[in-house]
């Protein structure tokens, strides 16, 4: 192993990647710019669903319970209808998302403790925002059924404290508000990580569309100096942005950074270097890069996507994708991000995930460093 | 006779279905300047990758600067320069990085470098252009730029695959006589070519068909393999001229070259004469017709042609 030869071609790369412009861009900025798009495009706080409403019951208690249902900034009323036919018609031209009925026995069911008669008609083809109406509205009328019944049992002449219901209170740590933006960057912060490794392999593949990788071939250069130093400045652009996208999260999302910085710094490194590798297995056995291209998606950003736990919970997935999901880097890493960002915690909790890392990052490289032969054809 | 600093002993390598190489042995002794030629697809490339340890052997064996190419191939490429047939160095890289780049992955000291720097440049004429990024060189000069990138570890052995294909015929001029120049300083060189007048400035040359060698000689024992004389023949119409000249007696084969048809006939003196009279008889207007030398154009065609049959 000759550092001169490891220094060569890592000096090269970086004259590549500095002389090329749109090389220079996609590896330093595409990172936080993937991360703007998709925190704001992935952000699910949702407002102002339009519903209709059909009363056929037209009671003081109905009516009040229309007025409840829409007095949040959640959903919005857009329409009393007088028929089913024209909620159809609403739902169809795509006006409201969902549609409230609500049965002519409903005040005598809800004062006679027997229920509250109702349905709720969701548009399936955005079961999205349909089913956030749907548990919108029977969070609602949970709410106005208590408060129905305390009113009920007040004016039977009995104390609420008398009563001492069961007092169930959920209080959420580390991100008090639920803000979802703040769970969610640390872990988007992961995947975007991930562009240095898509580098890395289309780097590769492009000396072997230009013959370049044909002429190092014919030189007496190791095969492990030549993918490490071809490793080593994605590394450097990759540690960049690991300065670079905590400060905009923080700068822009004003997401709170509660952990160690150079523990985080740190932890990065091993995940780059374990990403870096998978690049480079990549760019072994592409030939060209659009093959490259469609490889890394398939293997980072798809399954960083869906099986890193940045959105699917790990624990829900079916056993064969949980071992998948465990030979990803991504997947320790996006636990390692969400753990110092928010409740800051430290390496004697984050040291399993860090281990598993740097051993997929070695296998990775052994993989890379089998099948990479100095051979054409 | 000294060792062969090449030595292939039935050297194979098969693709998928085709047989690119097939059982050559070829022996090249040290300061020896050999052409390889023959037709697209012939096996040209995939030998020079051969000898580069650059492919892996289906079948038989060589052995380069004395190492087995099978089981050392690592050991062989400090003594060889190898040039692919495309461009193959970096395009945003500058002459001067190019050449310091191939210096520290082939360990030339620094020393050792900027002497051979300046030598190199002047040689394949591109002070002037030292800092100019490798892409933004015209044809010839990125081509001179690749050899002299290859040249900047002083290999005993270079291997040049069509150095000259897409090259200006002034670029390819000067090639030449750099490559003449390595020669009598003793380098060994293997070069393919598809032009015939580079083969005719080989010490040797080697015709490939097929994935196999069926010639290997030099240029003057080639040409003298073509029995017979050649008559340069420039008429008016050469379709409806080598129709006619083709069934005369006495013409062993006519080959066309754009408007000019050369014949090859059993004695020109004899032949001549009447070839005029037959042309004149079936009137057919020609500008010129006389006696002309072999060239080694001439002998390759006919040869790949008797092969072909």
């Amino acid at each position: 192993m000759s550092w001169r030869h490891i220094w060569a071609i890592a000096r090269k790369e970086v004259r590549h990647i500095v002389r090329d412009r749109s090389t220079l861009i996609l590896v330093l900025f595409t990172p936080t710019a993937l991360l703007l798009l998709m925190a704001y495009a992935l952000t699910v706080d949702i407002k102002h669903v339009p519903i209709a409403v059909l009363d056929y019951d037209r009671s003081a208690t109905s009516r009040a319970f229309i007025q409840q249902i829409t007095a949040g900034e959640d959903l919005e009323l857009y329409a009393q209808a007088s028929s089913m036919a024209e909620i159809e018609a609403m739902l169809m031209q795509g006006e409201i998302k969902a549609a409230l009925v609500i049965d002519p026995n409903f005040a005598r069911d809800l004062l006679g403790m027997r229920g509250m008669p109702m349905q709720v008609i969701i548009d399936g083809t955005e079961p999205g925002s349909g089913g956030f109406a749907v548990d919108h509205i029977a969070w609602r009328a949970e709410e106005f059924a208590n408060q129905s019944l305390t009113n009920q049992i007040q004016a039977m002449g009995f104390s609420l404290e008398s009563l001492q219901p069961l007092d169930l209170r959920v209080r959420t740590w580390y991100n008090p508000g639920l803000k979802s933006r703040n769970d969610l960057i640390p872990g988007l912060i992961s995947m975007v990580l991930g562009m240095p490794a898509l580098s890395v392999a289309l780097a590769l593949a492009h000396e072997r569309e230009h013959g370049t990788l044909e002429q190092l071939m014919a030189t007496p250069i190791g095969r492990a100096e030549l993918l490490l130093g071809k490793m080593i400045p994605y590394i450097i652009v990759g540690l960049l942005n690991v300065i670079m996208l905590p400060a905009f999260a923080m700068a822009w999302f004003h997401v709170p950074f509660n952990g160690n910085f150079p523990l985080f710094f740190a932890l990065s490194a091993i995940f780059l270097f374990a990403m870096l590798s998978m690049g480079i297995i990549i760019g072994v056995f592409m030939r060209t890069q659009a093959a490259a291209l469609a490889l890394s998606f398939l293997l980072i950003f798809y399954p960083g996507f869906f099986l890193t736990g940045i959105f699917f919970p790990i624990a829900s997935m079916p056993e064969a994708m949980r071992m998948e999901a465990l030979g990803l880097p991504g997947t320790h890493y996006a636990i390692i991000t969400r753990g110092i960002f928010l409740p800051g915690i430290g390496l004697d909790i984050l040291w399993p995930y860090a281990v598993m890392m740097a051993v997929l990052g070695l296998a990775y490289t052994g993989v890379a460093a089998l099948f990479f032969r100095k051979k054409l054809g | 006779m000294t060792t062969p600093i090449i030595q292939t002993q039935g050297l194979t390598r098969d693709f998928k279905k085709t047989r690119a190489v097939d059982g050559l042995t070829l022996a090249i002794q040290p300061g020896e300047l050999f052409g390889l030629v023959g037709p697209d697809g012939a096996g040209k490339t995939t030998t020079l990758r051969l000898l580069a340890g650059l492919l892996d052997i289906t079948e038989g064996g060589a052995t380069v600067a004395g190492f087995d190419l099978a089981r050392q191939p690592e050991s062989i490429k400090p003594h060889i320069g190898y040039m692919a047939q495309q461009f193959s160095l970096y395009a945003e890289l500058s002459v001067l990085e190019n050449l310091q780049f191939f210096a520290e992955i082939y360990d030339v000291s620094p020393a050792d470098l900027a002497e051979r720097t300046e030598r190199l440049l002047t040689f394949a004429g591109l002070t002037e252009f030292e800092h100019r990024r490798a892409d933004h060189l015209s044809g010839g000069m990125q081509k001179k730029l690749a050899l002299a990138c290859t040249l900047i570890h002083e290999p005993e052995i270079l291997l040049l695959d069509e150095p000259t294909t897409g090259v200006d015929p002034v670029s390819r001029r000067e090639f030449w006589n750099i490559l003449t120049e390595l020669h009598l300083d003793g380098t060994t060189i293997i070069v393919s070519t598809p032009y015939m007048d580079e083969a005719d400035r080989c010490s040797r040359v080697g015709l490939m068909y097929a994935g196999r060698l069926v010639i290997c000689d030099t240029p003057q024992k080639i040409r003298a393999q073509l029995h017979g004389e050649m008559i340069e023949l420039l008429p008016d119409d050469w379709q409806t001229a080598k129709a006619l000249t083709e069934n005369l007696p006495g013409v062993l084969e006519v080959q066309t070259y754009g408007e000019a048809l050369h014949l090859l006939v059993d004695s020109g003196k004899k032949r001549l004469p009447q070839i005029k009279r037959a042309l004149t008889k079936g009137k057919i207007s020609f500008r010129s017709a006389r006696l002309a030398p072999v060239r080694m154009e001439e002998a390759f065609i006919s040869l790949i042609r008797r092969l072909e049959e």
